[in-house]
């Protein structure tokens, strides 16, 4: 009968698996307070990834568009639109709005999103085809791996202090 | 029941396979909030930087806040202020843990029937003083104000609104001020105020008591001419004798103690006229004067004056021709003792007689500290308070009660004040018996303006919203103005209106070109408007001169010892107790934190059976203290020393309860003449309590017991020395690092360095260094990524104390890189020994091996009270409890200047990149670059005669070249 206790085990450890890629999954496509649709904006619009997120040609951190920047267009555009109505309540309310962060670091990386850009990359190379997707999610893990390997194979720096300080 | 092994390592496999994939869950999500408006300038990541003026002290300093996303994190040196030209001292380095202070008042409180605090609305605290000043209105100068020394526009306004209200007395009281060099000033030369002091430029310093280098006037300024004063040139250097009873931190930076006698400085400087005028060394001074004044001095022989003085007579004459032959020279007192102004008239005197006035000491400059209200005007304050004729007492940024030395008195006759307002953002002693509290911004928070001398006109300005519910004084006295029907007179809607009006005189005045805006705006930005000092010629008063000058008084018995209580260079006066930064960082000469203790000479402590951190109990005739011994040759036999700013029983949780506080133990007279207070005028008796209380301190050993830690070269082997020796070359064992772009590296001139601190304070707050706290400290637990050392060379009863600031030296050959087991620190390319947070697991191996001991362990995750977490730099990681952690030269200021240089397609520039330590030195003494760039400042300076590596023998091969501390030698006639 001790087979059956191994077996038994296989099944226990298979399932806490099975959950936890459930559960890092959803994580990694988390529900937005708006349901913003990457899909029609940057896909079927072509509107420029740098339009909303502009800091990522000059600073650290890409930035998440202010409530003005979303209001620029949608004043006017798509005002019966269930999602763009959230929207403008936020705006009015003068609520800030709390996005889910998909893509971050632990707090021990300084990555900087300015020299990645100007050595050519595009944000889909990290991010994937963000203009094909409806939900915003992970493509790629981003860890230390990930990071040191694109360095090495582009022959930028893997000294540790170019991104743990 | 019985578990079979087998069974028992099933069961934890199980166990443990469990925990590890349920410890695998992703952690909670992060949220990203964007701004509803982002503002136009701020680009997150980027630094935004405003110029304001440092208000921690009435030196005046400019300051550069760094503000990120709204937060100040760090403040620097405004490179363009006269004053202090891009350094600060410690004190204007924490001044941002009184921003952020945890025991900051949040809003108005008033004090109930049951004399508890409680919070209230502005317009209810404005209520209560509006309806008080009404009553008292015009009514014969019932409404008293005490401010701080106040100039400008904030001094303008508290003088108008006080003469609208018909109230009256105004005062600007200091606990740390000049009455008796004012007054010397004004008797002697007719010119009641404080001169500019050009040390730069003098070739001899005697400074008679004033610790230029920690408090007296303009500290920061001070030290930046000091340093460069004493720079090495054509084969010479300027030299400077310390004249006191105290080692201070000043002396200890002198080519010369001379342990005169408290209070007989007088005497010394007198007798050093009579030699002068005597031999005929005299300057520029027309015959008849010079009999005349030969005539007053006649009778200070050094022989006559050497023995009260306590210095030999031929000392005398040594130290008066080296001053007269200097030229120029220049002589500086503080006069703290009963004959105070007469020391300063002496002192006045010998610089005359020498051409130093007109040349190093010139007057026209009206220093803002000659402004200051005398001690005296303050008890008068008191007296009219126990005669009932004060019923509304102001009292903004303040603290009398812990530094008056009578304050008992002041608080016993508070009782018949209806109402006593204080302005303070701190619960300090003063606030504590206040009826209301209506706190103040910070200066960080505010807007203002600040005039430390004529010509420069600092413009203050807000470096961030405030944090609190705190309202500005300006605009409190504007608003309760206008509840009192004061509008036409005070017709300006808030502060801020005001001080532009103001400025529209200044820019007036100024006769620009441009709009009154750009004007502002170019203010703003620059940090005011400054224009070089006015100077007027003065004569001197021979009349004054031919006075009686009298031997220092003291109270208490004759045979006792003579007290010498003195501002501390860490808390001034005591306002910057609440600082930890400051509680944390080593006094300099002691190296003791979060304490007070008293200075004894080791004769007396032989004597009296007095060990180190013994307990000892001063008591004077008014008022007795409980402070632990501390043992030193730095105070003449029969005095014994306090530092001022300790001893709170009101002020937070890192002041309060801490240390003893001297002050009670003076005798509350004022000086006859100035109406100053005499500091040095008590005798206290010494006795042990027979307790002992431990003082933590970071001093590992008092000498350096053959290890040639901080290295000195003598004026004659330097002048001999015309390039640094060749280094004989070691046989290495590894294969040498290579540098492709740069190799960072850093020159510390020990003859610069002066103790000070500021690098410590600056360190901490650009690397988010934790505190402690002095049991951690006690335990060598202390955080700090660079400290300074002192060691004690030569006689006991006289030692040379050196200081030497020591931080990781980045060695080419470290020890602590082979043997961390996890790779966790490495040599960089460019030169660096990195320390990687995340990689370290905490087996201090690396810690073991360093022979500077500079690496820190963190024992506890250091916790920051709310809001001091605010101040932390987002730039540098905050690191968690078993992480080793240690200088790193600030790399993340490092990144950003190469950063910085690939975005403009450009190398690095010499000065570019300069880490914290670096940047706020007043003196300059550290300097970094690319030891790699033969053109950079730091690759000339490595190279220079002096330099030399810390423990070299042990082949560690530094980036650090420390520059031996130069030893002229005593000063020579």
């Amino acid at each position: 009968m001790k087979w059956l206790a191994g077996l038994g085990l296989f099944v226990l450890l298979l399932l806490a698996y099975e959950v936890r890629v459930a559960v890092s999954r959803k994580a990694s496509a988390p529900v937005q307070p708006i349901a913003f649709n990457h899909k029609i904006h940057a896909g079927d619009y072509h509107i420029a990834c740098e339009y909303c997120h502009i800091y990522a040609r000059r600073a650290a951190v890409a930035g998440i568009p202010s409530a003005q920047r979303c209001m620029g267009c949608h004043k006017i555009t798509a005002a019966g639109n269930s999602e763009v109505q959230k929207l403008r309540g936020y705006w009015e309310r003068k609520e800030p709005l709390q996005w889910i962060r998909v893509t971050s670091m632990p707090d021990y990386v300084y990555f900087e999103h300015w020299p990645h850009l100007r050595s050519g990359l595009t944000c889909q190379t990290c991010h994937g085809a963000v203009e094909t997707m409806e939900q915003v999610r992970k493509v790629r893990t981003l860890d230390m791996n990930d990071c040191v390997a694109c360095h090495r194979e582009r022959q930028a720096s893997i000294d540790c202090v170019i991104c743990h300080r | 029941m019985e578990l079979k092994r087998r069974d028992f390592l099933k069961l934890l496999g199980v166990g443990g396979a469990t925990a590890a994939i349920s410890g695998c869950t992703p952690d909670a999500p992060e949220k990203l909030i964007p701004y509803l408006i982002p503002a136009e300038e701020t680009v997150p990541g980027q630094a935004t930087w405003y110029a304001t003026v440092c208000r921690e002290c009435p030196a005046g300093c400019g300051m550069l806040v760094k503000t990120m996303e709204g937060r100040a994190i760090k403040v620097e040196g405004n490179p363009l202020h006269p004053v202090n030209q891009g350094k600060l001292c410690a004190r204007g380095q924490a001044s941002v843990q009184g921003l952020y202070n945890p025991d900051r008042i949040t809003q108005p409180v008033k004090r109930g029937t049951d004399g508890s605090l409680q919070s209230i609305s502005w317009k209810d605290a404005e209520a209560v003083l509006a309806t008080q000043i009404s009553k008292f209105k015009g009514n014969g100068n019932r409404i008293a104000f005490v401010t701080p020394l106040l100039t400008g526009s904030q001094d303008r306004l508290v003088e108008m609104w006080l003469k609208a209200v018909g109230g009256g007395p105004r005062l600007r009281y200091e606990a740390v001020s000049y009455e008796s060099l004012r007054e010397a000033n004004r008797l002697a030369f007719g010119a009641a105020e404080i001169p500019y002091y050009d040390i730069e430029r003098a070739r001899l310093i005697f400074s008679f008591g004033a610790d230029f280098l920690e408090t007296w006037l303009s500290p920061v300024e001070f030290a930046r001419q000091f340093a460069s004063m004493r720079t090495y040139r054509d084969a010479r250097i300027a030299r400077f004798a310390y004249i006191g009873p105290r080692l201070s931190l000043t002396a200890a930076n002198s080519d010369e103690w001379v342990a005169v006698q408290p209070g007989t400085e007088v005497f010394l400087a007198l007798s050093m006229i009579q030699v002068i005028l005597a031999e005929d060394l005299a300057t520029g001074l027309p015959q008849t004067e010079t009999q005349d004044l030969h005539g007053c001095v006649a009778d200070f022989t050094p022989e006559s004056m050497g023995e009260k003085c306590g210095i030999s007579a031929d000392k005398i004459r040594v130290l008066a021709r080296a001053f007269a032959r200097a030229r120029p020279s220049l002589a500086i007192a503080d006069g703290k003792s009963s004959n105070g102004t007469d020391t300063c008239i002496a002192i006045n005197l010998l610089n005359y007689v020498v051409g130093n006035v007109g040349s190093t000491v010139r007057f026209g400059s009206n220093g803002a500290a000659g402004r200051v209200s005398s001690y005296e005007d303050f008890l008068k304050l008191i007296d009219e308070i126990e005669r009932g004729e004060i019923a509304v007492l102001l009292l903004a940024g303040v603290n009398p009660l812990f530094s008056l030395p009578d304050a008992k008195r002041f608080q016993d006759a508070l009782k018949k004040v209806s109402l006593i307002a204080s302005f303070s953002s701190f619960p300090d002693e003063t606030a504590a018996v206040s009826h209301l509290v209506l706190p103040d911004h910070t200066f960080l928070e505010s807007w203002g303006d600040y005039e430390p001398r004529e010509g420069v006109r600092c413009l203050q300005q807000p470096a961030m919203m405030p944090l609190y519910n705190t309202k500005s004084l300006g605009d409190v006295l504007l608003s309760v103005a206008s509840q009192v029907g004061l509008q036409k007179t005070l017709p300006w809607e808030n502060f801020y209106s005001y001080l532009r009006d103001e400025w529209q005189k200044i820019y007036r005045e100024q006769k620009a070109q441009e709009d009154f805006e750009t004007f502002w705006a170019r203010a703003l930005q620059k940090g005011g408007v400054f224009q070089p000092p006015p100077s007027r010629a003065v004569r001197l008063d021979t009349k004054a001169i031919k006075r009686r000058y009298e031997p220092p008084v003291f109270a208490g018995r004759e045979d006792d010892f003579t007290l010498i209580p003195h501002p501390s260079a860490n808390f001034y006066d005591g306002r910057m107790a609440n600082r930890p930064w400051l509680q944390e960082l080593p006094d300099a000469l002691t190296q003791i934190v979060w304490d007070s203790w008293v200075d004894i000479n080791p004769r007396d402590a032989e004597r009296l059976g007095i060990n180190e951190a013994d307990l000892l109990v001063l008591q004077s005739p008014s008022g007795r203290i409980h402070v632990p011994a501390h043992v030193t040759g730095g105070v003449r036999a029969g005095t014994v020393a306090v530092a001022v700013g300790q001893g709170h029983t009101a002020f937070g949780r890192y002041a309060v309860g801490r240390g003893a506080n001297p002050m009670p133990l003076l005798q509350g007279a004022p000086e006859k003449i100035s109406g100053g207070l005499v500091w040095v005028g008590t005798r206290v008796t010494v006795t042990r309590s027979g307790e002992k209380f431990p003082l933590a301190t970071t001093l590992g050993s008092d000498r350096p017991n053959e290890r040639r830690i901080v290295q000195t070269i003598t004026l004659g082997a330097l002048q001999q020395q015309s390039e640094a020796k060749p280094k004989p070359e070691l046989l290495p064992m590894y294969p040498e690092h290579l540098h492709p772009k740069h190799r960072w590296g850093m020159v510390i001139d020990l003859n610069a360095c002066i103790g000070c601190g500021a690098c410590v304070a600056a360190c901490s707050s650009e690397n988010n260094i934790a505190i402690v706290g002095k049991d951690e400290v006690g335990k060598g637990r202390e955080m700090s990524w660079i400290r300074i050392e002192r060691f004690d060379e030569g006689k006991t009863d006289r030692p040379d104390q050196h200081f030497i600031p020591m931080l990781c030296q980045h060695c080419d050959n470290a020890p602590c890189e082979p043997v961390c087991p996890v790779y966790a620190t490495y040599h960089n390319p460019e030169g660096l020994n990195v320390q990687v947070y995340n990689r370290c697991v905490g087996t201090r191996y690396c810690s073991n091996n360093c022979p500077y001991k500079v690496r820190r362990f963190n024992w506890f995750t250091a916790k920051w009270p709310e809001p001091l977490n605010l101040q932390l730099n987002p730039d540098v990681t905050v690191r968690e409890m078993g992480v080793m952690e240690k200088c790193s030269f600030c790399v993340q200021r490092i990144r950003a200047g190469e950063l910085a240089a690939k975005e403009a397609d450009r190398q690095v520039r010499d000065g570019e990149v300069v880490p914290a330590c670096a940047q706020t030195c007043p003196t300059s003494a550290i300097v970094f670059g690319d030891l790699d760039d033969r053109e950079s400042e730091v690759a000339k300076l490595a190279k220079d005669p002096r330099g030399y590596h810390v423990l070299e023998e042990l082949n560690t091969k530094p980036a650090v070249t420390y520059l031996k501390k130069i030893k002229p030698g005593p000063v020579e006639g």
